[in-house]
């Protein structure tokens, strides 16, 4: 257990929350995108975390500590969005277009937490570096 | 016989500040699971610790035997850690209240520093009594 455990662990929740927001950016980008490599319009990016044990040996403390990983994102299999535009392209006989399953108001409240959570993240590696130094100045 | 340099309660602030230190790593752990599904909120409940940690109220004062030291030490390795239930309305299961563990993180870094301050008042005390001549 020192110091430096601390930081990984804050560390780890920044990069979680940097890859989120890569996720959430993507999708805002391809809120209208019809085409991709796979043939389908595009589809929601999801990143899953997952805790993960940031020490395994050590106190029985020390192994209750846990950071958080980035296991897979995955791809939403929620239905697409069917909007009426038989000019487009990509329209179907009927007329209508698949545009992908991204909700912008979802992804923005979504931004939001993330990028608090990133905060916090980083509130924590402010306030263990603190506690280091006063640690360094003991008995000065 | 009771150690004039570093006695108990010497030992119990630095047992104190070991604590503290990792009450922020499980903080740390806390906060960067904050959007992780089924995460429990873990902490260290310093309010019961402290009375095994420190001794008993009186802070060990009265301890005669040198034996007694030992409650003092040890406890800092291995303390009790709760686990935060998640809320009936919690979705995913995560018990992780950011503005709890922020709350949590702050005062812990404040009474870091005030043991902190303690230890350094003591050992200035100790040097003032050291360097002074007659």
């Amino acid at each position: 257990m020192n110091i430096l455990d601390t930081l990984r662990i804050s560390a780890s929740g920044l990069t979680a929350q940097r890859v989120r927001l890569q996720a959430i950016s993507s999708n805002m980008a391809n809120a209208r995108s019809t085409r991709t490599d796979e043939g389908t319009p595009y589809r929601r990016q999801m990143p899953v975390f997952q805790a993960v044990k940031a020490n395994s040996f050590g106190s029985e403390l020390a192994q209750q500590l846990s950071r958080v990983e980035v296991v897979e994102v995955e791809r939403s299999e929620a239905p697409f969005r069917e909007v009426f535009d038989p000019g487009h392209p990509d329209a179907d006989e009927d007329g209508y277009v698949k545009y992908p399953n991204v909700d912008i108001l979802h992804e923005m409240v979504d931004l939001m937490n993330t990028s608090r959570t990133y905060e916090a993240n980083s509130n924590v590696t402010e306030t263990t570096y603190k506690m280091a130094n006063q640690a360094l100045e003991l008995g000065r | 016989m009771k150690h004039l340099l570093f006695d108990n309660l010497h030992v119990g602030l630095g047992n104190v500040l070991d604590l503290r230190s990792q009450q922020s790593a499980m903080t740390a752990g806390n906060i960067a699971n904050t959007d992780t599904p089924n995460y429990k909120a873990k902490f260290i409940p310093f309010d019961e610790l402290l009375k095994t940690t420190m001794g008993t109220d009186d802070m060990a004062m009265s301890r005669t035997r040198t034996a007694h030291l030992e409650s003092m030490q040890g406890t800092a390795d291995d303390p009790a850690i709760e686990e935060i239930e998640a809320p009936p309305w919690a979705l995913d299961g995560n018990s992780v209240s950011l503005e709890r563990e922020m709350v949590r993180l702050k005062s812990n870094a404040l009474q870091y520093s005030t043991i902190t301050r303690g230890i350094t008042k003591r050992l200035s005390m100790l040097r003032f009594v050291i360097d002074s001549k007659r």
